[in-house]
């Protein structure tokens, strides 16, 4: 019996034999994630459907070695939650809400519960989950906790990072640690924050305590209409600095905007538009309208042509459904997409957009731009024909150039989205060696073995140097 | 929320004779003292020395010399100071340009930016905006090798990497001596107003449980809102009785119609801003402090132990009721039977509740029931960032 079919077998005997993939066809579905442009192909998949199972199997990996990574719904990126020859480790079959405390405003689930679901949980208790990805309909709490995950309503809530109290952990050793304290102060280290967003690295979640955000007494949902994109970036450039915190604050350009009109999830935006700014205020009721009325000054100031106010909640339903599925819309303009993430600080946007205007004619490509404005964290997208190399080409490039461009005002190359695969080639041009020295460093301190989601975040030739005696070490930053 | 407003005593550890001014003068001391194993003692301001915390450094690393706002562009809501900086300079920069860095620890301004973050202090304005680990975008450190880290960034949304600026901050300088940090600041609202609010309930408990319900289910996200007990009004000059101390900011119609919804609460009276800078320097110097946390609902019981205690050592205490945190502010005392029961207080806390030291007696730190399920992997992290342990040694709340 082969090594393989071996550990199939032990794994099968944990989860049930029906609950282990082994075959390649079997596989094929898990050699990617939301970008497809990377595809790896695991050994072995199992899906526990316990917590019992899932210390099991971890604990099972760390006696025999084996390399592993933890998915929850494969929605992520960044390439994150794949690698040849691994175990991969399914979590979408642990859905459970453990609890919901809605006096407190928290609940604890397991890590394969849909966002999504979660808020429809939360809802009866008139709270709800803030942190919102656009894939929130499919992607789980467990992969938000691993890649930090954001969203649009983020930039007035925060990202995940400021809704998860206390995490239950398993290290890859199999050790199971709670990070953080759900009933009080914690004292030490704060590893719980060094542990979100560390895109499945340090181990894997077992349960998550998560804060719940008491649902708004008014929501104010505007649509503003740009003839230039300049326009629209100099109003969110005012919206920031005059100090009102909207709920989110998106931008679309033209492209964008075409490709969502033209699909089935066509929002009435209007097609001859430059940009459009979806903006949202949301709170007490009283002084709302007075903050509407400074936003929509700001707009007319930039040169919106027109702004309006979602009439009823199914128009503003409509409205948001026109950004959340904009990544979904642009399918079927080009068989391929590749999707960017990368900040720049808010004041840079007017010059950051133009700029990519500028690289995009240079390598004549297209790209579509649809963004959380009010973070500075810009999606710039573009649809290709992966089977032509010369334009894939030409793609890359325009990416490459894009991200350094970022760099080079300031910014950072993920906001969101996570390192994984694709991101690993900005690494060194954002961080010195000595700090990703550093982050190998905390890495090791999780996984010593480096067995969990081998080969993302940090570049192996950075970790090098971090095998040598400490005081061996390069001394320059 | 730890820095003390007390002196600079050193605990007697002798200062090093050279101030370091830059970076790079930081990174040559700390690798001196790596390769000759002393251990330094990381010193900003000095206001936190007195905390009391058994660090048996035999050198000073002054930081407090490293100071100066770097980088700060209002329109994008965000500023980079070198670690030395105090929060009184932060203050007049960012008010020049109507906005504030909303972190208020305890203690008196001239607390640098680098200690603040390094203790993870907060104050009264983390009701609605957090803690450092909320407010902090990127830093630069110096490892205990040595190496200079640059972890995070300048812009306000960014998961480039493993998160070292959550690792450091909080970490009381023991992986590492900050020297540069990029915090997210905010506008200042349009009306900044102060309210007391007297609570007609029976007990202290109910008092409590009645201003955390009210914040709970109110529309109204307050600035800040502590409840106050009877000896801590009272060194305010408010009435001696627990009081709701609230901080309302926004627009006008905003602030209007919170006021009136906080009138249904109890008798509202107006207080100037100063309430709050008073309060943060309210304590005595070389007083001990400690916190007490558990879930927010709990808030009566919580309030009623923490008052409890306080009052029986001649003390006072205050409640950041939406956190479910309160902090207890005990006078420095001789007298040997009332400290033996204290350490028996902190020895044994109630079912529930969570007691997290700030400044207190070396003999007492040892006392405080620590959470030791996550030592191994914190005494792992100190082994990475500061092989030869030279950062804070033996500093308590982190691996020693």
């Amino acid at each position: 019996m082969s090594v393989r079919s071996d550990l199939a077998q032990k794994l099968g005997a944990i989860a049930g034999a029906h609950r282990v993939l082994a075959r390649p066809g079997e596989l094929r579905a898990y050699e990617s994630d939301g970008l497809p442009g990377y595809q790896k192909r695991p050994a072995i998949a199992v899906f526990p459907g316990s917590r019992e199972e899932t210390i099991a199997i971890v604990r099972l990996l760390a006696e025999t070695k084996t390399p592993f990574v933890a998915r929850g719904a494969g929605t992520g990126l960044s390439g994150g939650a794949l690698a040849d020859d691994v175990v991969l480790l399914g979590l979408h079959r642990l859905t459970k809400i453990i609890s919901i405390d809605g006096e407190n405003a928290r609940a604890v689930v397991e890590p394969g519960v849909v966002n999504a679901s979660l808020t429809r949980a939360a809802t009866p208790f008139g709270l709800h989950y803030a942190p919102d990805p656009s894939s929130q309909t499919a992607c789980t709490i467990g992969g938000n906790v691993a890649e930090n995950a954001g969203g649009p309503h983020c930039l007035k809530y925060g990202v995940t990072l400021n809704h998860i109290l206390a995490l239950t952990v398993i290290l890859p050793s199999g050790e199971i640690v709670t990070l953080g304290n759900a009933n009080g102060e914690c004292e030490g280290y704060d590893l719980l924050g060094a542990f979100i967003g560390s895109e499945g690295c340090f181990g894997v979640v077992l349960d998550a305590t998560v804060r719940l955000v008491r649902n708004p007494q008014a929501v104010r949902t505007l649509l503003a209409d740009f003839m230039a994109v300049d326009g629209a970036a100099h109003a969110v450039s005012a919206i920031i600095a005059s100090g009102i915190v909207p709920a989110a604050l998106e931008m679309m350009d033209a492209p964008t905007i075409q490709a969502v009109e033209a699909s089935i999830y066509a929002a009435g935006y209007p097609v001859d538009a430059a940009a459009i700014l979806l903006i949202e205020l949301d709170g007490a009721t009283a002084g709302l309208d007075d903050d509407v009325a400074r936003v929509e000054g700001f707009c007319r100031q930039a040169g919106a042509r027109a702004v309006r106010i979602a009439s009823d909640p199914a128009d503003r339903a409509r409205l948001w459904q026109g950004r959340k599925k904009a990544f979904g819309a642009m399918g079927r303009v080009s068989s391929h997409l590749v999707v960017q993430d990368a900040v720049v600080p808010r004041t840079r946007l007017p010059a950051m957009l133009a700029e990519i205007t500028r690289i995009g004619i240079a390598q004549r490509v297209k790209v579509c731009n649809v963004f959380h404005a009010g973070d500075g964290n810009l999606h710039p997208n573009i649809g290709y024909n992966g089977n032509d190399p010369a334009e894939s080409a030409r793609v890359h490039e325009a990416m490459t150039l894009i991200m350094h461009a970022c760099i080079a005002a300031g910014g950072t190359i993920t906001g969101e989205h996570g390192v994984g695969l694709d991101k690993l080639p900005y690494m060194d041009a954002l961080f010195t060696p000595g700090t990703l020295s550093a982050m190998c460093a905390l890495r090791q301190v999780f996984d010593p073995d480096r067995r969990s989601n081998p080969g993302k975040v940090v570049p192996v030739h950075s970790c090098r140097e971090w095998h040598a005696a400490p005081a061996a070490r390069g001394r320059t930053a | 929320m730890a820095r003390g407003a007390g002196g600079t005593r050193e605990n007697g550890v002798s200062s090093s004779s050279a101030m370091p001014t830059s970076v790079e003068a930081v990174i040559e001391q700390v690798r001196e003292a790596h390769d000759r194993g002393t251990p330094l003692r990381v010193v900003g301001s000095g206001t936190w020395l007195d905390a009391g915390r058994p660090c048996t450094a035999t050198a000073a690393l002054h930081l407090g010399t490293v100071r100066g706002i770097i980088a700060y562009e209002p329109g994008d809501l965000t500023l980079t100071a070198l670690g030395g900086t105090t929060l009184a300079e932060i203050e007049s920069a960012t008010a020049a340009e109507g906005q504030w860095l909303t972190l208020d620890p305890f203690g008196a301004p001239n607390g640098t930016l680098g200690a603040t973050v390094a203790s993870s202090s907060w104050g009264p304005l983390a009701s609605a905006f957090g803690t450092p680990r909320d407010h902090v975008l990127g830093c630069e450190f110096v490892t205990g090798a040595g190496d200079l880290v640059r972890a995070g960034g300048r812009v306000v949304k960014n998961v480039a990497g493993f998160d070292l600026v959550r690792l450091v901050t909080g970490a009381w300088g023991t992986l590492g001596a900050l020297t540069e940090i990029t915090v997210r600041l905010r506008a200042r609202p349009e009306l900044d107003r102060t309210l007391i609010v007297t609570i007609d309930d029976s007990s202290p408990s109910d008092v409590a449980h009645t201003g955390w319900r009210w914040l709970r289910a109110s529309d109204f996200t307050p600035l800040a809102a502590e409840l106050l007990s009877p000896a801590l009004s009272a060194a305010l000059g408010l009435e001696r009785r627990s009081c709701l101390a609230v901080r309302l900011g926004g627009n006008e119609a905003y602030v209007h119609a919170a006021t009136e919804a906080l009138a249904q609460v109890g008798e509202l009276r107006e207080a100037p801003v100063e309430l709050w800078p008073t309060l943060a320097q309210s304590e005595p110097v070389a007083a001990m402090t400690l916190r007490l946390s558990a879930l927010p609902s709990r808030a009566g019981v919580l309030w009623d132990h923490a008052v409890t205690l306080a009052e029986r050592h001649g003390g006072a205490a205050h409640a950041t009721l939406v956190r479910g945190v309160v902090r207890c502010i005990l006078p420095a005392n001789d007298d040997l039977t009332l400290f033996n029961e204290l350490s028996r207080s902190i020895a044994t806390p109630p079912e529930g509740i969570t007691m997290v030291g700030e400044r207190l007696p070396a003999a007492l730190w040892p006392v405080l029931d620590r959470d030791r399920s996550i030592a191994t992997l914190s005494d792992r992290v100190r082994d990475a960032f500061d092989p030869a342990h030279i950062m804070n040694p033996a500093t308590v709340g982190a691996a020693t």
